[in-house]
């Protein structure tokens, strides 16, 4: 009830502001407005929510199939997943609005919609599962294998069940994704219908109501969606609550196979060369043209070797000046923010209660869906590109940080208790520290969207950047350009994600050694 | 019982010769087992207990083929650990019920059986039978997280029992029970292994239970982990709770923890 009069409040103080023109002048329309424009492009509609929501829909079906695939292969053959790493660390890193163009020039028809929806899906969905797959309880392994069962015996009658929860958690992230890979695709398709192109087409058209529509109508796609697969979650997982304690483990299991130093090199090595080959072997086994479809070795042409190749290096260099200082800046403040709240949500629990809901509808809100509306209030300099950035990595940061200060043992903080320790002492003493990993956890899982949060700020609005170089390369039909940004936003992102690991493997080591000699 | 006899139940014999098993703590090699030997006649009943850090776990998971050991060997019935798991020829219990949280008590009991592929048209009349036993009924269909610790660890009794195995592995399966509970489950270890007669190796670190359920108690020590004393228990059975007070059985309660303590000022 409490929260229904904190909507409703809310919804009224929006009305008041967006009647009386407010905010940036008239920037912020009314709800009454949105949904008075909403009514009179309901015709539209429809057609326009089709066009995204069907690839999005095949998309999330084929890069599921692909990802469950590839978790159970991986924990049958753990040398596989040493191999494909690299791929797996790219299709994470991947800004898809980087790939958007890409795809547009390569592939035929609804198919780079298709394609993004299921590379965005890839991920969470392998990630959850394999997580699912991998950690459970030893004991009844012990069971199994008493019975003479081998590592297929465990994978059928232990593993496939236990990943369940975890598969579905990671689907329930993957469908506002496949929704938000769908719409980025329709970025530079020149498909008349889908809501990304319907949000393209209203840029200019000075109708902020429009505007308001079209993302509110992404943004409820997506929350449904979420929706959807959170149910489905909470009815199959219900039955599912461990009987035993098994721990979850933030940080991935790459280095776990057992192998001599000189084959893990050898392997790591493989596994960079893996994204390059699967590239190549795209592009060379449907055929594309060698005009439209660039191979490694084209783009390394492009930027090295080609008559004007020095212009291109510095195209791209000064679009990288532009790009990742918003992209750093946007990432720490996120953290900054998300920490703080955290922490302060620890100290006062409503807090907690208030953001967690709205952190957790507001991580499936399609960012593309949100830039326009942010660059109508902020302009289009330098806030709104960092604004947009901190929004993107904001909430899923503040989740994973608050669920590291929420798994602090009971135990411990009851043990400080019993010393007479106030709130702040628990929260300096034991919650910061063992919720370390999750701030580390977070800040890795966050980085790569800081990239694309920059990148769409860049394509949509601020004209500065990577983006802006990604969509006029798109607009002059420069391919060799097309295809080294997309490139190099990848070997960034990337770059960032590992950057963030290794001092995540420091921290941690010396956080760990410091809990067993402590 | 000393007989041995099997009934209508198979059961095998075990002999363990020899068994080392190490482990590295850093540089240092640590001996979990260091040339361990152990008889069990086929049908006999022994108690494994000793300090934590001994190696009875690990002695019990290398008879279980869990493990390898370093050096030496077990047999089961003249057979390898391996030959005898596939053949479901063992049950083993652990300290932890190790229950599937999403099978029901009658399919976590029957998961040996589809892990060794026997499809038996009586399997569910015996399931029927084994919650009998275990005193279960009613609770065919509960989660295991709708049970109480002792009743979970009943289930996985039961689930021991389903292949027929002709040897029991139990590493302290009431260990995480309370006193009471324990002893009333002892007792109804007793009454179950007298119906089947399987042999049975229990590791446990409780002397009284030792006493009460086992033919012989074997005491391990550590560092190296070895057998230190074999303790031969001579009461009739069954056993009734009322020996647990008697003074004979005190007195050799005593002789056990001399044996156990030796080992533990060292």
């Amino acid at each position: 009830m409490k929260s229904i009069t904190r909507f409703v409040i809310l919804l009224a103080l929006w009305e008041l502001l967006g009647d009386f023109h407010l905010v940036a002048q008239g920037a912020l329309p009314s709800p009454s407005a949105v949904i008075m424009q909403w009514w009179q492009d309901r015709a539209v509609y429809p057609q326009h929510i089709w066009a995204t929501l069907q690839p999005a829909l095949l998309g999330f079906v084929i890069g599921n199939l692909f990802a469950a695939a590839a978790a159970f292969t991986f924990v049958l053959v753990p040398a596989f997943e040493g191999l494909m790493r690299g791929f797996n660390i790219a299709v994470f890193g991947i800004p898809p609005i980087a790939l958007s163009p890409v795809l547009v020039i390569t592939l035929p028809g609804e198919w780079p919609q298709i394609v993004l929806a299921s590379v965005s899906v890839y991920f969470p969905t392998m990630v959850m599962t394999l997580l699912g797959l991998r950690d459970i309880d030893p004991r009844p392994i012990d069971v199994v294998r008493t019975y003479g069962g081998g590592d297929f015996a465990v994978l059928r009658w232990l593993r496939a069940r236990a990943c369940v929860p975890g598969l579905l958690g990671g689907l329930r992230v993957a469908a506002p994704a496949a929704i938000l890979g769908a719409i980025l695709a329709e970025f530079g398709s020149g498909a008349r219908w889908g809501l990304g192109s319907f949000l393209l087409g209203s840029l200019g058209r000075g109708n902020p109501a429009r505007i308001w529509g079209i993302g509110l109508t992404a943004t409820l796609m997506a929350a449904v969606a979420y929706a959807l697969c959170a149910l489905l979650g909470r009815r199959f997982s219900a039955s599912l609550t461990s009987v035993t304690s098994a721990s979850a483990k933030l940080h991935d299991p790459a280095s776990r196979t057992a192998a001599s130093r000189a084959s893990q090199a050898l392997l790591a090595l493989a596994a960079c060369g893996v994204p390059f080959l699967i590239w190549w072997g795209i592009l060379e086994g449907f055929g594309v043209s060698p005009v439209i479809a660039k191979t490694p070795l084209a783009v390394w042409q492009y930027l090295f070797s080609a008559p004007d190749a020095a212009d291109s290096r510095a195209a791209i260099l000064q679009a990288l000046k532009e790009s990742l200082p918003p992209a750093g800046i946007g990432l720490l403040i996120a953290l900054t923010v998300a920490l703080s709240l955290a922490v302060m949500g620890m100290l006062w629990r409503a807090l907690t209660a208030m953001l967690m809901p709205a952190a957790l509808i507001l991580q499936t809100m399609p960012l593309v869906a949100l830039t326009p509306m942010i660059v109508l209030l902020f302009g289009r300099g330098i806030a709104a590109t960092l604004i947009i950035t901190v929004i993107v990595t904001f909430f899923p940061a503040f989740i994973t940080i608050a669920q590291g200060l929420a798994q602090v043992p009971q135990a411990s903080l009851d043990l400080l208790a019993v010393y007479g320790a106030n709130r702040r002492q628990k929260l300096a003493l034991v919650s910061l520290p063992m919720s370390l990993p999750y701030l580390c956890a977070a800040a890795r899982l966050v980085a790569p969207a800081s990239l694309l949060g920059v990148m769409i700020a860049e394509w949509l609005a601020t004209g500065y950047g990577l983006g802006n170089l990604l969509n006029t390369a798109r607009g002059e039909l420069d391919y060799g350009m097309i295809w080294a940004v997309a490139f190099v936003a990848v070997a960034v992102s990337v770059g960032f994600y590992q950057l963030v690991k290794l001092l995540e493997d420091a921290v941690l080591r010396r956080y760990s050694a410091a809990a067993a000699s402590g | 019982m000393m007989d041995g006899s099997a009934g209508k139940h198979p059961t095998d014999d075990l002999q363990v010769s020899g068994v080392t098993r190490t482990f590295k703590v850093g540089a240092r090699q640590v001996y979990a087992l260091r040339e361990v030997s152990l008889q069990c006649d086929a049908g006999s009943f022994t108690a494994l207990i000793g300090p934590s850090g001994c190696g009875k776990s690990t002695l019990l998971r290398s008879i279980a083929g869990l493990e390898q050991p370093d050096a030496g060997s077990v047999l089961i019935g003249g057979r390898t650990p391996q030959e005898k798991c596939r053949a479901g020829a063992l049950g083993v219990a652990f300290q932890d019920s190790a229950l599937l949280p999403w099978r029901s008590v009658r399919q976590n009991i029957a998961l040996p059986l589809q892990v060794l592929r026997r499809k038996t048209p009586d399997a569910n009349d015996k399931i029927d039978r084994l919650i009998d036993l275990v005193g279960l009924k009613g609770f065919e269909n509960a989660r295991p997280a709708q049970l109480s610790g002792g009743m979970r660890q009943r289930v996985a009794i039961a689930r021991t029992l389903v292949t027929d195995p002709s040897v029991l592995l139990m590493d302290e399966p009431f260990g995480a029970l309370d006193q009471i509970l324990r002893r009333s489950m002892n007792i109804e270890l007793q009454r179950i292994w007298m119906e089947n007669r399987a042999t049975t190796l229990l590791v446990t670190h409780g002397i009284d239970e030792a006493l009460f359920l086992a033919d012989r108690v074997v005491v391990m020590h550590r560092d190296p982990g070895r057998i230190a004393h074999i303790v031969d228990i001579p009461f009739a059975r069954p056993r009734l709770p009322a020996l647990f007070s008697a003074p004979e059985f005190h007195r050799l309660e005593d002789e056990v923890a001399a044996y156990l303590y030796a080992g533990a000022t060292a």
